[in-house]
């Protein structure tokens, strides 16, 4: 085996010090920090939905998108159960659990993520 | 008959293509049958808090060998049946209403009703590789322990009703983003017949892999045989967004290839931690394929650093290796350990789940006495 000095050990085999845990961990510290970015959001109404005064609203990019629902619902005025219906781009619904910010890096459009309501469903 | 000049295949001639075609198509075939067919085993058990009384205490645990593809709520009816009809006394049994049940798991991790049930199997398994572990082999596969509660879901972290309708809705809406990142619009969604739409879920519900294909094959990318060679679409190319890649006589069109879509739908999870989604383009800078290695070091540098560049060649090492680097993490993706120079477009073609996603889960190394 002459090109056994070259080739790389194993994870389970290399000499862990307890240190390259303790850097893990460290890093997934760093990667849980919410900063309080800011993205901007682009609400636009399609068919009957009622139109708002201000469209444009600054919102927190680790907010899930539950959140920024429930935003719309209250500048609407809606309460109870009403239905609306909400797309990212005339698209698609996405997950209520995904984040403002990882919505925003993948569909925003000139630097603001355009968010779409009606009062019917529209796109599915 | 030439077939030089056609997107389809730059160098292969006429006679060797539909061999290499069919070589390709079966290599992929391979990989989304293995991940079709990939289960999880599942423990649940009732929180004996809340276990009615006169319950069959013998029979508490439920086990099952869950599809990855599949979701909970599809697997509700065998689950209740299992708990109302032996375990549950009957008349107690009367007054349970089932749709107010929702799990946990052994650890108090809330479970999200429109995960795939191999995500929710992975993140655990990353979860656990936090935890100082006893006798922790990773040759033995455990079963996802599971907590069942008969009341009070916490809805406003759940997100979502248990029913499978909502499921259905969120499975579509999983897979028109996929469609979106990969194409910048989901025409070749929306262009599928409701019929059609509606048999990937039937699919996913009888868990049938030839069925859920045949609609998924029109609208998933699969990884071309020249894909090197292909030249990237123009981007105003509506005929091609327009055209069924079903009319294609030969088989997939490569222009629609795994290769040649504009960002791969992938997610990253972290142990406990955020979910982080991004454009990920199947070329890197250097027009090489973008591997799992980039894409790991561009979100995650600090637990994927980059590997420094090898050692110059000399005359008693012509070949010289860089110098290992101490990885404190692994990913896995449908379970299994990724080799780093995985080409993110192949993942995409190959490993995505049936939502359309490639789930990269991160674990962390342990540490050993």
């Amino acid at each position: 085996m002459t090109d056994s000095a070259d080739r790389s050990l194993p994870s389970w085999a290399s000499p862990d010090t307890p240190e390259t845990n303790e850097e893990a961990l460290k890093a997934l510290q760093t990667y849980r920090k919410k900063d309080g970015d800011k993205v901007i959001v682009r609400f636009k109404a399609v068919g009957n939905a009622p139109i708002m005064k201000q469209n444009f609203f600054k919102i927190t990019s680790s907010n899930r998108f539950q959140a920024v629902i429930q935003f719309l619902r209250k500048e609407l005025g809606y309460k109870g159960s009403e239905s609306l219906h909400t797309y990212i781009n005339l698209a698609f619904s996405p997950a209520p659990d995904d984040t403002v910010a990882n919505l925003f890096k993948s569909f925003q459009t000139d630097n603001h993520l355009i968010v779409n309501y009606s009062t019917t469903a529209a796109w599915g | 008959m030439s077939t030089y000049g056609t997107t389809r295949h730059h160098h292969s001639p006429a006679a060797n293509y539909s061999n290499r075609d069919r070589v390709t198509d079966y290599h992929t075939t391979l990989f989304r049958r293995l991940t079709w067919d990939g289960t999880v085993p599942l423990e649940i058990r009732v929180d004996p808090k809340e276990l009615p009384a006169n319950s069959d205490r013998n029979l508490e645990c439920y086990f099952v060998q869950a599809p990855r593809v599949s979701y909970l709520p599809l697997l509700m009816p065998e689950i209740r049946r299992f708990f109302m009809d032996l375990v549950f006394d009957e008349t107690v049994a009367k007054d349970i209403k089932d749709d107010e049940w929702w799990f946990e798991t052994a650890e108090g991790t809330l479970v999200k009703w429109h995960w795939p049930v191999g995500l929710i199997y992975d993140n655990h398994t990353i979860s656990a590789s936090l935890k100082p572990s006893t006798s922790r082999s990773s040759a033995n596969v455990t079963p996802l322990r599971l907590i069942l509660h008969l009341a009070s879901p916490p809805n406003d972290k759940l997100l979502l009703s248990p029913s499978p309708d909502a499921c259905k809705q969120a499975f579509m809406g999983q897979l028109k983003e996929a469609d979106f990142i990969r194409w910048g619009s989901t025409k070749r969604m929306t262009g599928l017949r409701q019929q059609d739409q509606d048999g990937l879920w039937e699919g996913i519900k009888e868990h049938n892999f030839d069925d859920y294909w045949r609609v998924a094959s029109k609208v998933t990318p699969t990884t071309a045989p020249t894909r090197a060679q292909s030249p990237a679409p123009p981007p105003s190319s509506a005929s091609m967004v327009n055209r069924p890649p079903s009319a294609d006589p030969g088989g997939p069109s490569e222009r629609d290839g795994a290769y040649n879509v504009r960002s791969i739908p992938v997610r990253l999870y972290l142990p406990d931690g955020p979910v982080i989604q991004d454009l990920v383009p199947p070329m890197a800078d250097d027009n090489t394929p973008r591997t799992l290695s980039h894409y790991l070091t561009d979100h995650i540098p600090l637990l994927f650093p980059a590997p420094p560049p090898a050692p110059p060649p000399s005359r008693t090492n012509l070949h010289p290796r860089p110098p290992p680097v101490p990885r404190p993490a692994y990913a896995l993706v449908q379970g299994i350990v990724m080799p780093s120079e995985t080409e993110m477009a192949w993942l995409g073609g190959c490993l995505a789940g049936a939502d359309g996603w490639v789930n990269v889960c991160i674990g962390i190394n342990s540490q050993h006495s």
